[in-house]
């Protein structure tokens, strides 16, 4: 009953278990419960008997065994663990359970060869429903129990992958002599038997294989031109300051953006959207557009940066590098961009509209700053300290990138502008920031009052004469248009005039009626139980009609909801009794 | 609140109870007493039957008249037999 077969060679822990729970007597003297287990180990016994003879005993015992675990574990499993914690017991679930890295059986080779090895892969193959090297001895095996090798069948899969797993991983599992070539031999096989169905799919369908996305190299000229066209779309045709627009100085340092900094955040719909609004003229527009952002945000960097000095000589570069590339209105454009936030009121205006939508802002500053921007570039010299002593605050100040925007764009602008005419612009717009806000706000907010407030006394007038002058009169009148409507026909105007008589009459007696029975009830409140009782004095409720339906029937939705005590969610009862 | 749908006589119907009104109405004929606050409620009710068997009784009274329209005397004789009826005591 010994393993005599490769097993010997392994000792590890898991065969050895199996060793000892095949050589010990299977039938527990124990329980009438294990009856069941113990038919079930006999009956599977019986194949594995008829084995003995042949080497495939050991396979089959093992897969026996394993189906007599599979099954026990299956009747624990459903009897709720009928069966006490025996050594028996615990061994299987421990084989059942544990990874079953010597399952490997790696020495499972199929190999036509040595009969042994070729037995159990080959019948762990046929058991696992893999068809390609069966050997005719051990189909019957196979079909002896096949319900009970269904579930097992599963397990053993996930086994097999993480057989094969290990089996690529190169586990140090022992028949390593014969291992080697075995597992080679055994994963190729397996590989023939278990990797074969996934690769056929895509040879024999290449059209489900996938693919890498085929990736083209953007065309920054492309790109640029249509930038171009869209811009040409979009912004007005003014051209005044246009400068012949030279390619980009290759030796123009793009730092690395910082993603987060605010003024970059800023930036990037910034430009955006003063691109597509000036006009560009060219492709090298486009490119200076692309190369003023990555520059400007290196400017950027720095302004935020406590180099001071290192920002002047950036934004003077930039400037520089601006002055030689300007091409045409897209330069005026944002030369006027940056121009106009320069100015105290223009510069209010331009918050305004840079919260408003940052596109329209920009066209309009750049139409208004144009003028400007001339008139501004011959000064700058002088305030380039103070621009920068303005930029930190400037960046510090704005919450909205938007503002960081103009700064940013503005120096971008202004090709024909000195170097410092975007501090100096900074630094007017400082100025023209602090009052533009609250000016600003004051607008916008006063703008949707304003209609509003007209319509207003329109809509009060008409509800006032009646109500103020008799509110007594103005109540009783509601219960006579009630009373015209039940009455659905014409009525005179002095049958109106009655019925509000004899409304009034009517509330007399019914506040004498509720006086009493509340006095009655020995109360100052009238209740609704006063009301209720009244009413079927007055021969309203009857012992057909209950208050209730009344209510329902007279009362609109909201009314019925508060009178009529009703279950609610939560255990809960409103109007609470 | 909820309007009448039906412009039976080219007049929207308010569905809305005057609580204001009912409450300041009973504070003033019985300062001495509370009202609850379903009570006005249940007043109104009574408010809408009381107007409701008024106007019925009306409108018999005119039929019987052979009128077309209600007439004062309809509604004087109506109300004499409703308010009878409505008579809690």
């Amino acid at each position: 009953m010994a393993d005599s077969g490769s097993p010997d060679s392994e000792p590890t822990t898991r065969t050895l278990l199996r060793r000892v729970l095949d050589t010990a007597d299977p039938s527990t003297p124990r329980r009438p419960r294990s009856a069941r287990a113990g038919a079930q180990r006999a009956l599977l016994e019986t194949p594995s008997s008829r084995r003995l003879s042949s080497q495939t005993k050991t396979t089959a015992r093992r897969r026996s065994q394993r189906i007599r675990s599979i099954g026990k574990l299956a009747h624990v499993q459903a009897s709720g663990y009928l069966e006490e914690q025996t050594p028996r017991t615990l061994l299987k679930n421990i084989l059942l359970t544990a990874p079953e890295s010597s399952i490997v059986m790696p020495k499972s080779v199929v190999k036509p060869g040595p009969a042994p090895q070729v037995v159990q892969p080959s019948s762990r193959e046929s058991s696992r429903g893999s068809l390609e090297l069966q050997l005719p001895e051990l189909e019957p095996p196979t079909t002896l129990a096949p319900g009970l090798l269904a579930p097992g069948r599963r397990k053993q899969r996930l086994r097999l992958s993480v057989f094969q797993e290990g089996m690529d991983k190169g586990l140090p599992l022992s028949q390593e002599s014969r291992g080697n070539a075995d597992a080679s031999s055994l994963t190729s096989s397996l590989n023939l038997t278990f990797a074969t169905p996934l690769q056929p799919q895509s040879v024999q369908r290449p059209g489900l294989a996938r693919r890498p996305p085929t990736r083209r190299a953007v065309d920054v000229g492309a790109f640029l031109q249509d930038l171009r066209d869209t811009s040409l779309a979009l912004a007005p045709p003014g051209e005044s300051l246009t400068a012949p627009v030279a390619t980009l100085p290759t030796d123009t340092v793009l730092e690395d953006t910082q993603p987060f900094s605010q003024p970059l955040v800023g930036r990037s719909p910034s430009v955006h959207h003063s691109l597509p609004c000036p006009s560009h003229s060219g492709a090298e527009d486009a490119e200076r557009a692309v190369s003023h952002r990555t520059r400007s945000t290196g400017p950027r960097l720095q302004n935020n940066s406590p180099g001071k000095p290192a920002q002047l000589l950036a934004g003077k570069a930039e400037v520089d590098a601006l002055a030689m590339n300007f091409p045409n209105t897209s330069s005026s454009i944002f030369g006027e961009v940056g121009v106009e936030p320069l100015q105290d009121g223009v510069g209010g205006e331009a918050e305004e509209r840079t919260e408003k939508s940052l596109s329209m802002s920009k066209v309009k500053e750049a139409a208004r700053a144009r003028g400007s921007a001339r008139a501004q570039e011959p000064e700058g010299h002088t305030q380039v300290t103070e621009a920068e002593g303005s930029q930190g605050a400037i960046e510090t100040k704005e919450p909205e990138g938007s503002s960081g925007d103009c700064p940013t764009s503005s120096r971008r602008v202004s090709p024909e502008l000195a170097s410092s005419t975007p501090e100096f612009l900074q630094a007017k717009r400082i100025q023209g920031l602090e009052p533009a806000p609250p000016p600003s706000t004051a607008v916008l907010p006063s703008e949707p009052l304003e209609p509003l407030s007209a319509r207003l006394p329109p809509r009060a007038r008409t509800p006032g004469p009646k109500a103020c002058q008799n509110p007594y009169k103005t109540g009783l009148s509601h219960y006579a248009k009630l009373f015209s409507f039940y009455a659905k026909m014409p009525m005179e105007k002095k049958a109106l005039e009655m019925v509000e008589k004899c409304l009034d009459k009517y509330f007399q007696h019914l506040c004498d009626d509720l006086e009493m029975f509340a006095a009655h009830a020995g109360r100052k409140t009238v209740r609704p139980e006063d009301l209720e009782l009244l009413m079927r004095r007055q021969g309203l409720v009857t012992d057909q009609v209950s208050l209730h339906v009344l209510v329902e029937r007279h009362l609109p939705l909201e009314y019925r909801q508060l009178l009529i005590p009703c279950a609610f969610s939560g255990n809960s009862v409103f109007p609470a009794q | 609140m909820v309007l009448s749908t039906t412009v039976s006589q080219r007049k929207h119907i308010k569905r809305k109870a005057p609580r204001g009104f009912l409450k300041r109405v009973f504070k003033r004929q019985k300062p001495h007493l509370r009202l609850e606050t379903s009570g006005d409620l249940l007043m109104h009710l009574n408010c809408l039957l009381f107007v409701h068997r008024l106007a019925e009784e009306s409108r018999t009274n005119a039929c019987e008249n052979k009128c077309g329209i209600i007439k004062k005397e309809h509604v004087l004789a109506a109300a004499k037999v409703i308010l009878k009826k409505s008579r809690g005591s």
